[in-house]
């Protein structure tokens, strides 16, 4: 499988990672090694396998709101400030 | 260190106090650990009340906890309320846990002693607990060498006998690999039968919490307070426990251990000595040996670095400075907030996140993902037809004794194969031990490998006592 250098870049673009160009030579050749690797699967005849299905809504909870003051102070206790009974975050831009 | 089995019935007799016990771990951590540099916290003040709280319920006549002062290091992507829980990581560093893990609660009420927590590979991902940011774990052993990983520290710290109990967590065989690098028991049981809740998440259809144990009694005992259905949990599986230990048998008669014949070919000469060694005491011990086919186990650990990673990458998205992890300081705009924050992951991390997010890339998607996830599900049938013929099947943990520290090469191939054996358990979803049995030529330890079907850990834990018990 070819990877080169700009196949490394996107990825780290849509990782929200900023690759450096030492980090981004050292990635091309250990991915490079790594999905050569991988490519040993394509030996493997998946021709009509089906992924088994999660039936999901057996395992969500009914979106009811729960109100629990107790649990909701106990949440706002972890933020180092609070205001107006809701945790107060730092400001990010 | 005293066994559990030891220390439970010197607690309930009197014999020692569990402050008495949890003073002696902590005097065993204070003189090994600036060596071994296993533990990354103590808990000395938490720890000594929870041993004084078990006493005291001792001397009220109360009824103790199956871990009755038993001291018990947990690993340090497990949380515990009031406790970092750091992932080794830059990115955690000032990470406290607001809630405690199902793991940690079953303990406590177990009245075990919660003693610590110890160090691992970043973010769960490695094999040689070499990418910590609290540096590397030294293998007791031979402290020239790594102990393995990524629960490097919880082994290491069993070995060198400062807790008789540690939790790991193993994703593709970061609980058996450094019990066998370091010389102890290993237990990753099936995926569900252990709560995953308040754990932090590397790969979460492969992560399951393990023990790591001096001897496999005690790792039955640590398996069963553990194990169990948690509503917290969805994919848990709701199934009763098992004394396991009471499921010990006399002996091995009727029991069928598979040995995947093409899975081994290539083998180091050592590893496969141990290995034959194992498979004619198991004979010697009663049980029927037989040669079965698992002939896509081999594409476990490719299967396993694609889906893991890819896993990852989104797992991992959380640790973006709003939600979870470092926050930047100052950025100009949001993209910049971003890649300020994630710059805190390891070299590493960096690199599986980037491999996980190729792969799901529109590009690569069907190629690698959807192909890995295929052929994962053909392997999970393999091993469920395998274990209609047989109970266990008997592997290497590792297919190398401990390495050097230090050994880490440019080619990533080396160590991603050091899983080649464990990585199949959390690819099929399986119970899997690693048992010390012998040394190599250089007299390191080497573990042998029990796989059993899900919700079947007595069958690995039954053929691992009696393996054990034969040395």
């Amino acid at each position: 499988m070819d990877i080169t250098k700009k196949d490394v870049e996107l990825a780290g673009k849509l990782a929200h990672m900023h690759i450096s160009e030492e980090e981004s030579s050292l990635y091309e050749e250990q991915l490079k090694a790594l999905f050569n690797w991988v490519q040993e699967l394509s030996a493997v005849n998946t021709d009509g396998v089906t992924l088994t299905q999660t039936d999901l809504a057996a395992f969500v909870r009914s979106d009811v709101p729960v109100e629990n003051e107790a649990l909701a102070q106990e949440l706002r206790n972890d933020f180092a400030a609070q205001e107006n009974a809701c945790a107060k975050v730092k400001k990010v831009l | 260190m005293m066994t559990i089995v030891q220390i439970l019935k010197a607690v309930s007799s009197g014999e020692q106090t569990a402050e008495q016990i949890t003073r002696a771990a902590l005097a065993k951590i204070a003189e090994l650990n600036p060596t071994i540099n296993a533990f990354v916290e103590v808990f000395e003040q938490d720890a000594l009340a929870q041993a004084k709280a078990v006493d005291e319920k001792r001397s009220r006549g109360e009824k103790l906890g199956p871990l009755a002062g038993v001291p018990v290091a947990i690993k340090d992507n497990i949380l515990y309320k009031g406790h970092k829980a750091t992932c080794c990581s830059k990115m955690l560093a000032n990470y406290v846990a607001s809630y405690t893990s199902t793991v940690v609660e079953k303990l406590l009420a177990a009245d075990a002693v919660i003693i610590g927590r110890t160090n691992m590979d970043e973010f769960a991902m490695g094999s040689s607990n070499q990418t910590s940011v609290y540096g590397p774990v030294k293998n007791p052993v031979d402290t020239e060498r790594v102990p393995g990983g990524s629960s490097g520290g919880s082994a290491a710290a069993v070995a060198a006998g400062m807790v008789p109990l540690a939790l790991g967590t193993d994703t593709g065989g970061s609980v058996r690999q450094p019990a066998s690098f370091c010389g102890v028991v290993g237990v990753k049981p099936g995926y569900g039968r252990i709560s995953r809740y308040g754990v932090i998440a590397f790969a979460s259809s492969a992560d399951q919490v393990g023990v790591l144990a001096a001897n496999v009694q005690d790792a039955a005992l640590g398996l069963e307070v553990l194990s169990g259905k948690d509503t917290h949990d969805s994919t848990s599986l709701d199934a009763p426990v098992p004394a396991y230990t009471q499921h010990f048998t006399p002996d091995l008669k009727g029991v069928k251990v598979g040995l995947p014949k093409g899975f081994l070919d290539g083998l180091y000469e050592d590893i496969k000595l141990r290995l034959d060694a194992a498979a004619e005491q198991l004979k010697k011990l009663g049980a029927e040996m037989v040669e079965v086919d698992v002939p896509l186990a081999k594409y476990s650990a490719p299967c396993y670095y694609i889906i893991t990673s890819a896993e990852a990458s989104s797992n991992l998205g959380r640790y973006d400075g709003i939600r979870y992890g470092y926050s930047a300081q100052e950025a100009p705009d949001l993209n910049a907030y971003y890649l300020q924050s994630r710059a805190l992951f390891g070299l590493e991390v960096k690199k599986r996140l980037i491999i996980g997010t190729y792969a799901l890339t529109s590009q690569r998607y069907e190629e690698c993902f959807l192909k890995a996830m295929k052929v994962r599900e053909l392997i999970r049938q393999d091993f469920k037809k395998v274990f209609e013929n047989v109970d266990v099947l008997l592997t290497p943990t590792s297919p190398t004794t401990a390495f050097r520290l230090g050994k880490w090469g440019k080619n990533p191939l080396s160590l991603y194969l050091a899983d080649l054996y464990t990585c199949p358990g959390n690819i099929g979803g399986l119970a899997g031990i690693s048992v010390p049995y012998g040394k190599d030529k250089k007299g390191l330890p080497v573990g042998v490998q029990f796989y059993g079907p899900i919700l079947q850990e007595e069958k690995i834990l039954n053929a691992a006592y009696h393996l054990e018990k034969s040395l």
